[in-house]
C-alpha cells in the first residue's frame, strides 16, 4: 500500500471515529429518555412561532429562471476578469474565443428576453 | 445460369408482392410462372451436367469475392449432391403454386412468402461457399414463419413458432462452427470455400467440436431424433403448399447441410474417439436415426390426425437418409441421396392430398370422422394410394430403389442396425394400409354421411397430382436417371473422404 | 496561437461548428418568429432548415471521410480522423431520422427549443466521438445527456413522460457521479488525462508494480458509468421507463445516436486506454485473469439475460425496444472480451464494435420511425394497437419488419453481420483455444430468444386481425427516411465489406494517438 493510499487509510478511520462519537449520545439518549409526546412537541419547530399550514408549497417557478439567468452572467465575469488581465500575454486568439464565449452568452439573453422570460408575472 | 434459380426467385416474390392484392389470379399465374422457370432451369442443369467430369458446374466459376476481409465469396455451383435437389425444388415449387390455387385470403402476400422461401433453399443448395449457405439457410426461416401463422390451420402459432424457433437454434450451432472455421486455418489462406475447405485438414480436436455442432445443426431441420418435434407440429399448421415445402424440400436442406458440411468438412471426427469409444459419433447417429425410423413409424401407428400420420411419416422417412449418409458407402450414400428426392415428392403428393384434396373439402382431418372417402372421391383416393405405396418402398416407385440401398448400405456398414429398421419397416407398410383402410374404405361415418357433394378435384390439383406421381413411377422404374449422377458425385466424395477417414470404419 | 494557424483547422472542426450555428439559429429563429408564425408552421420551416443543415453535415463528414486525414489537437482533445467521420455520420442519419419524426409531432410547444435540443445533444456525441482525453469525454457526455433529459420529458401533458424523464435524468446523473468519481481516480493516480497517455502509463506500470488498487477501483467505477450509458444490465434500470415516457422521436435519439456514442466511447477506454488491465475470461473461471474483463463479461451476461428473457414479457412497443436494447448491449460487450492471453484485442474486434454501432444505431432510428409512422393512426403504443398495423399501413409496416428482423440477425439485413462479425471476433481471440466460445455460445443461444420475441411482435402486426380497418397514412417525408435507412440497413447488410473495411483500414486502433 502506497503513502497515498495511506491517507484514505486515515480518512476512513477518522469517519469511524466521527461515526461512533456521533450516534453514541444520541443511541444512550434514546434508551434513557423518558417517552412522553404531546402535540405541541411534534409540531415543527419555526423560530418559536406557531407553526401555520403544510410545509410543502410551491415556488414561483420564475424565480429559478432569474436566479439561473443570474449566476450565469456573474461565472461569467469569473472567465473575464483573467483574460482581461492577461490579454498581452494570450494575445488575439484568446480575445476571440472570449468574443465567441460572450457572444453566445448574449444570443441567449436574446432568446431569453424574446420569450419572456424576464417578465415577473 | 442455374444460378439465375434462385434469383428467380427472389424477383419473383419481389414482383407479385407489389401486384394489388385484389388481382388474384394475375398473381396466382404469375407466381407459377416464376415457379416454373425454375423448375425449367433445373432440368435444363440436368441436361446440362456433365456426369462423367463431375464436381461442381454450371456455376460462375471461381465465383466473386464477396467478404474480403474474412475470405468469403460468392461462389456457386451444381453437383451430383445438389442437382438433384434443385429439380426436387423446382417440381415441389411449381405443384405447390398449383396446390394452392384455392388461395383467397391475402394472394399476394402468400405467393411473395412462398417464392422467397423457395428462393432461399435454391440458393443453399447452390452455395459453393460455407458462408453464403449458411445465410441462404438462414433467409429461408423467417417466411415459413409467416406461411404457417398467417395461412395455417391447428394451432398454427404455435407450430410456426416452434418451427421457426428450433431452425434458428440449428443456425446458431451452425453460426458457431462457421466462426469457428474462420479461425481454424491459418488467417492468409482464410476462406468459406467448400471445396477448399474440403481439402483442409482440419485439427481432430476443432473437428471433435466444429463436427457435433453441424451435424446437430443441420440435423435438427433434418428432423434427427429428438430434435424432431418440430416436425410435425409445424408440418400439420402449415397451409398444404408450405408443408409440401417443408417436408418435401426444408428437411432436405437439413440432410444436405449434414452430408455436405459436417461430414465433408469433418469426415475424420465420424472416426474419432470420444468419451473412449471409438467412432462415438458414428455410432451416435446411427442409433439416432434408426429411432427416427422406428419411432417415427411407431407414433404415426396411433395417430388420429391424418396430416400427423404423414408428419410423423416424414421423421421416420429421414431417418433413412441419415443412416444412409453415415454408412460411408457407395450404397448407402447414393441411397440417402435418392431417398431425399423421393421422399420430396412422395411428402409432397402425400401432404397434398391430406391438406388440399382431402381437409379443404371435408374439413375434417380425424380419421375417425372420414372414412369411406373412396367411392365419393376416386380421384384423391388414387393418388394418396399411390403415394403411400411409394411411401412403403414398392419395387416399381421411387421409394423401393432409395431404401433398398440404404438398407444394402448399412448392412455391410453395421448389420445390427436392419433388426431395428426392418421393425420400422413393416410398421410403415401397416400405418399406411390402417390410413389407407380408416380413411378411404372404411364405413362411411354416421355424422359426415357419405361424403356425397363434395367439391369436384380441379384442373389444377388433378395436374400436380398427375405430375408427382408420374415422377415417382419414373424414378422408380428407370432410377439411373439421377442415380448416374448421384453415383458419379458419391464416389467422388468416397474418394476423398477415404483419404482421411481410417478403412476399418466399414465396421464400427 | 495565430490566425493563419486556426483556419487550416477549421475545415476538421467543420461539422461541430456548422452543429453550434444550427442549434443557437433554431432557437434565434424561435425567437423571431414565435410572434410571427404558428406553431406548426414554424416546426415545419425551422426543421426542414435543420435537416438542410444536418444534410449540409453529412456532405461535410463524407469530405473528411474521403480525404482520410486525421488531426488531433491537445492531448486528445479532439481528434479528428475518418474514422470518427463515418461514425458522425451514422449518428447524424440517425438524428435526421428523429427530426424527421419531429416535423408533425403534435405535442411540441416550444419548436425551436425543441431542434435546439436535439441539435446540442447531437454536437455533444460529435465531441464525445471525437474525444480521446478524460475530462473532453465526461465534458461531451453531458452535452449529449443534458438535452436529451430535457427530451425526454419534452410530451409536458403526459405524465409518462415527465416520469420517464425524471427516472432518466436521475438515473443520468448518478452515471455520470460514477464516472465522474472514477475518472477522478484514474487520473489522481496516474496523473494522465489523454487515452493514449494512460494506456502508455499502464504499460510503464506493468514493472513497476502494477497501477494500484485505487486505479481499479477508479476503472471500476467507469465502468458503471459507462454500464447506465449503454443500459447494460444490472445498469439498465432507467431504460424501459425512459423509453416508454418519452416521445417517440426523443426515444429514436436515445435508442440509436446516444447508444452508438456510449459504446464507441466505452471501447476507446476499454480497449483503448485501459487495455493493459484487460484481464481475460479466457475458457474456465479458474483460468481467468483479474482486469476489467470478468466485470465486463458480467455485464454481458447479465445482460444477454435480462434483455432477452424481459423483453419476451413485454406488450408496450417502446419498453419491448428498450429491452431489446439491453440485450443488444449484452451483444456488443461480448466483443469487448476479445482478448487473448497476452491481452491483444483481437483484429477484428474494433472494427466489429464500429460496425455494429453504426449498423444498430441505423437500424433502432428505423424502427422508431417506422412505429411512430404506425402510431399515427392507433391510441397508443402498447402492441395491442399495433393489431393487424400492416392492412392498414402496410408500407410502414413492411419497413418494421425489415428493421426487426435485422435487430433479430437474419441475413440479409445488417444485423445478422453485425452479430456474426462481433461473435467471430470474440473467437478470434483465442482461436486456438477456443476460451471464448462458452461465451459465444451462450449470445447465440439469447439470440435464439430473441428471434422469438422480434417475431412476436411482427406477428402483432402482420399476422393478428385488425380491428379497426380504417387506413393510416404515412407522411411523404417519414415514407423517405424510412426507405432510405431501409437501404443503409440493407446495403450495409449485402456489402458488409463496405463498411467492415473502412472501419478496419482506419479503426485497428481506436486510439489515434497510439
Amino acid at each position: 500500500m502506497s503513502t497515498y493510499e495511506h491517507g484514505y487509510l486515515i480518512v476512513g478511520c477518522l469517519m469511524l471515529v466521527a461515526l461512533v462519537v456521533a450516534s453514541t449520545p444520541l443511541l444512550l439518549a434514546a434508551c434513557l429518555r423518558p417517552r412522553k409526546p404531546s402535540a405541541i412537541k411534534q409540531a415543527t419547530y419555526e423560530c418559536g412561532i406557531e407553526s401555520k399550514g403544510d410545509s410543502w408549497i410551491q415556488f414561483k417557478a420564475q424565480y429559478y429562471l432569474y436566479a439561473l439567468a443570474f449566476v450565469i452572467f456573474d461565472l461569467e465575469t469569473i472567465f473575464l476578469i483573467p483574460c482581461a488581465v492577461a490579454l498581452n500575454q494570450v494575445g488575439f486568439f484568446a480575445f476571440l474565443e472570449m468574443t465567441v464565449f460572450v457572444g453566445v452568452l448574449l444570443l441567449g439573453l436574446v432568446w431569453e428576453w424574446s420569450k419572456g422570460v424576464l417578465e415577473w408575472r | 445460369m442455374l444460378v439465375w434459380t434462385f434469383w428467380i426467385s427472389f424477383l419473383g416474390s419481389a414482383a407479385v408482392a407489389l401486384l394489388p392484392s385484389h388481382w388474384k389470379s394475375e398473381v396466382r399465374w404469375l407466381a407459377l410462372l416464376f415457379a416454373a422457370l425454375g423448375l425449367a432451369l433445373g432440368l435444363w442443369g440436368w441436361g446440362a451436367y456433365d456426369v462423367e467430369v463431375g464436381g461442381y458446374q454450371l456455376g460462375n466459376g471461381e465465383g466473386v469475392p464477396w467478404i474480403p476481409e474474412l475470405g468469403v465469396r460468392f461462389r456457386l455451383g451444381a453437383d451430383g449432391f445438389s442437382l438433384p435437389l434443385v429439380i426436387l425444388t423446382g417440381v415441389i415449387g411449381v405443384t405447390g403454386v398449383l396446390y394452392s390455387w384455392n388461395i383467397e385470403e391475402r394472394v399476394n402476400q402468400f405467393f411473395a412468402l412462398y417464392l422467397l422461401l423457395l428462393g432461399g433453399v435454391y440458393g443453399v443448395f447452390l452455395s459453393v461457399d460455407l458462408f453464403l449457405l449458411v445465410v441462404f439457410y438462414e433467409i429461408a426461416i423467417v417466411p415459413k414463419y409467416f406461411l404457417i401463422a398467417i395461412w395455417g390451420s391447428t394451432r398454427k402459432e404455435y407450430g410456426a413458432m416452434k418451427l421457426v424457433l428450433y431452425s434458428f437454434a440449428g443456425g446458431a450451432l451452425v453460426l458457431l462452427g462457421l466462426a469457428g472455421i474462420a479461425f481454424a486455418a491459418d488467417p492468409a489462406a482464410r476462406s468459406f470455400d467448400l471445396e477448399r475447405l474440403a481439402a483442409t485438414n482440419f485439427s481432430s480436436g476443432f473437428q471433435a467440436w466444429a463436427f457435433p455442432a453441424f451435424f446437430l445443426g443441420f440435423g435438427i431441420l433434418a428432423g434427427l431424433w429428438p430434435f424432431h418435434t418440430w416436425a410435425p407440429t409445424g408440418h400439420v399448421a402449415a397451409p398444404t403448399a408450405a408443408s409440401m415445402l417443408l417436408a418435401g424440400v426444408v428437411m432436405k436442406l437439413g440432410s444436405y447441410g449434414c452430408l455436405r458440411v459436417a461430414i465433408g468438412l469433418f469426415p475424420g471426427a465420424l472416426g474419432a474417439t470420444v468419451l473412449g469409444v471409438p467412432g462415438f459419433w458414428r455410432w451416435t447417429i446411427t442409433v439416432l436415426a434408426a429411432m427416427n425410423i422406428l419411432y417415427g413409424a411407431m407414433v404415426a401407428l396411433v395417430q388420429r390426425d391424418f396430416k400427423f400420420v404423414i408428419g410423423y411419416s416424414s421423421v421416420s422417412h429421414m431417418g433413412f437418409v441419415l443412416l444412409g449418409l453415415v454408412t460411408l458407402n457407395l450404397w448407402g450414400l447414393s441411397g440417402a441421396l435418392l431417398q431425399m428426392f423421393s421422399h420430396g415428392i412422395v411428402a409432397g403428393l402425400l401432404f397434398a392430398v391430406v391438406g388440399r384434396l382431402v381437409y379443404d373439402r371435408t374439413h375434417t382431418r380425424e380419421l375417425d370422422e372420414l372414412g369411406g372417402l373412396g367411392r365419393a372421391a376416386p380421384f384423391t383416393a388414387s393418388v394418396f394410394i399411390i403415394g403411400g405405396l411409394a411411401s412403403m418402398g414398392l419395387p416399381g416407385m421411387s421409394g423401393f430403389f432409395a431404401e433398398l440401398l440404404v438398407l444394402i448400405g448399412s448392412w455391410k456398414a453395421f448389420a445390427w442396425v436392419l433388426i431395428p429398421v426392418g421393425i420400422g419397416m413393416i410398421v410403415t407398410v401397416v400405418y399406411t394400409l390402417r390410413t389407407i383402410h380408416l380413411a378411404f374404405f372404411g364405413a362411411a361415418p354416421l355424422v359426415g354421411g357419405d361424403w356425397r357433394g363434395l367439391p369436384p378435384i380441379t384442373l389444377p390439383e388433378k395436374a400436380a397430382s398427375c405430375f408427382l406421381a408420374a415422377i415417382l413411377f419414373l424414378v422408380g422404374l428407370y432410377p439411373t436417371v439421377l442415380l448416374s449422377m448421384m453415383d458419379r458425385a458419391s464416389q467422388q466424395f468416397l474418394d476423398r473422404v477415404k483419404q482421411t477417414v481410417p478403412v476399418h470404419l466399414a465396421r464400427p | 496561437m495565430n490566425l493563419s494557424d486556426l483556419l487550416p483547422l477549421l475545415r476538421f472542426l467543420a461539422p461541430e461548428i456548422l452543429l453550434s450555428a444550427l442549434a443557437l439559429g433554431a432557437l434565434l429563429g424561435e425567437a423571431a418568429l414565435s410572434r410571427l408564425l404558428g406553431v406548426e408552421k414554424r416546426q415545419n420551416l425551422l426543421g426542414w432548415l435543420a435537416l438542410l443543415g444536418l444534410g449540409a453535415c453529412l456532405v461535410i463528414l463524407g469530405d473528411q471521410a474521403a480525404r482520410g486525414e486525421t488531426l488531433a489537437l491537445g492531448r486528445g482533445a479532439f481528434v479528428a480522423s475518418p474514422f470518427n467521420a463515418l461514425l458522425k455520420t451514422a449518428a447524424t442519419l440517425a438524428v435526421m431520422a428523429s427530426v424527421t419524426m419531429g416535423l408533425r409531432a403534435p405535442f411540441v410547444r416550444h419548436v425551436g427549443e425543441n431542434y435546439a435540443l436535439v441539435l446540442f445533444s447531437l454536437l455533444g456525441m460529435f465531441f464525445l466521438l471525437s474525444a480521446e482525453s478524460l475530462l473532453m469525454i465526461f465534458v461531451a457526455l453531458e452535452l449529449t445527456s443534458l438535452p436529451l433529459y430535457a427530451l425526454a420529458a419534452s410530451q409536458k401533458g403526459a405524465r409518462r413522460s415527465i416520469e420517464g424523464g425524471l427516472k432518466y435524468l436521475l438515473f443520468g446523473g448518478l452515471s455520470a457521479a460514477f464516472l465522474l468519481f472514477g475518472i477522478s481516480y484514474v487520473y489522481g493516480m496516474s496523473g494522465q488525462g489523454s487515452l493514449a497517455g494512460l494506456r502508455d502509463w499502464l504499460v510503464a506500470q506493468r514493472t513497476a508494480g502494477g497501477p494500484g488498487f485505487l486505479f481499479l477501483t477508479g476503472v471500476c467505477l467507469m465502468i458503471v458509468g459507462l454500464g447506465f450509458k449503454i443500459a447494460a444490465a444490472p445498469f439498465h434500470l432507467w431504460a424501459p421507463d425512459a423509453y416508454e415516457g418519452a416521445p417517440l422521436p426523443a426515444a429514436a435519439i436515445l435508442a440509436s445516436a446516444s447508444k452508438l456514442a456510449g459504446i464507441v466511447v466505452a471501447a476507446r477506454l476499454l480497449l483503448g486506454a485501459f487495455l493493459p488491465v484487460a484481464g481475460n475470461v479466457l475458457g474456465s473461471p479458474l483460468s481467468w485473469h483479474a482486469g476489467w474483463s470478468p466485470a465486463v463479461a458480467a455485464l454481458a451476461v447479465a445482460s444477454l439475460t435480462v434483455g432477452n428473457l424481459a423483453a419476451l414479457a413485454q406488450r408496450n412497443a417502446k419498453r419491448f425496444m428498450a429491452y431489446s436494447s439491453v440485450a443488444h448491449a449484452g451483444n456488443v460487450l461480448v466483443a469487448f472480451l476479445a482478448l487473448d492471453a497476452s491481452g491483444r484485442p483481437a483484429a477484428l474486434a474494433a472494427p466489429a464494435i464500429a460496425y455494429y454501432a453504426v449498423i444498430y444505431a441505423l437500424t433502432n432510428a428505423g424502427v422508431f420511425a417506422a412505429i411512430h409512422a404506425l402510431a399515427w393512426g392507433a391510441r397508443g403504443d402498447d402492441f395491442a394497437d399495433f393489431r393487424g398495423a400492416a392492412r392498414r399501413a402496410p408500407f410502414p409496416a413492411f419497413f418494421l419488419l425489415i428493421f426487426l428482423l435485422s435487430l433479430a440477425g437474419v441475413p440479409p439485413m445488417a444485423g445478422f453481420f453485425g452479430k456474426l462479425f462481433l461473435f467471430m471476433a470474440a473467437l478470434q481471440a483465442d482461436a486456438t483455444h477456443w476460451g471464448l466460445a462458452w461465451l459465444v455460445a451462450y449470445a447465440l443461444a439469447m439470440n435464439v430468444v430473441a428471434l422469438g420475441y422480434y417475431l412476436r411482435f411482427a406477428r402483432v402486426l402482420w399476422v393478428e386481425p385488425a380491428e379497426d380497418l380504417r387506413p393510416i397514412s404515412t407522411p411523404l417525408e417519414l415514407r423517405v427516411a424510412l426507405v432510405a435507412l431501409a437501404l443503409l440497413v440493407l446495403g450495409l447488410g449485402v456489402f458488409p465489406s463496405s463498411c467492415l473495411a473502412a472501419f478496419r483500414t482506419m479503426g485497428g486502433v481506436l486510439l489515434l494517438r497510439g
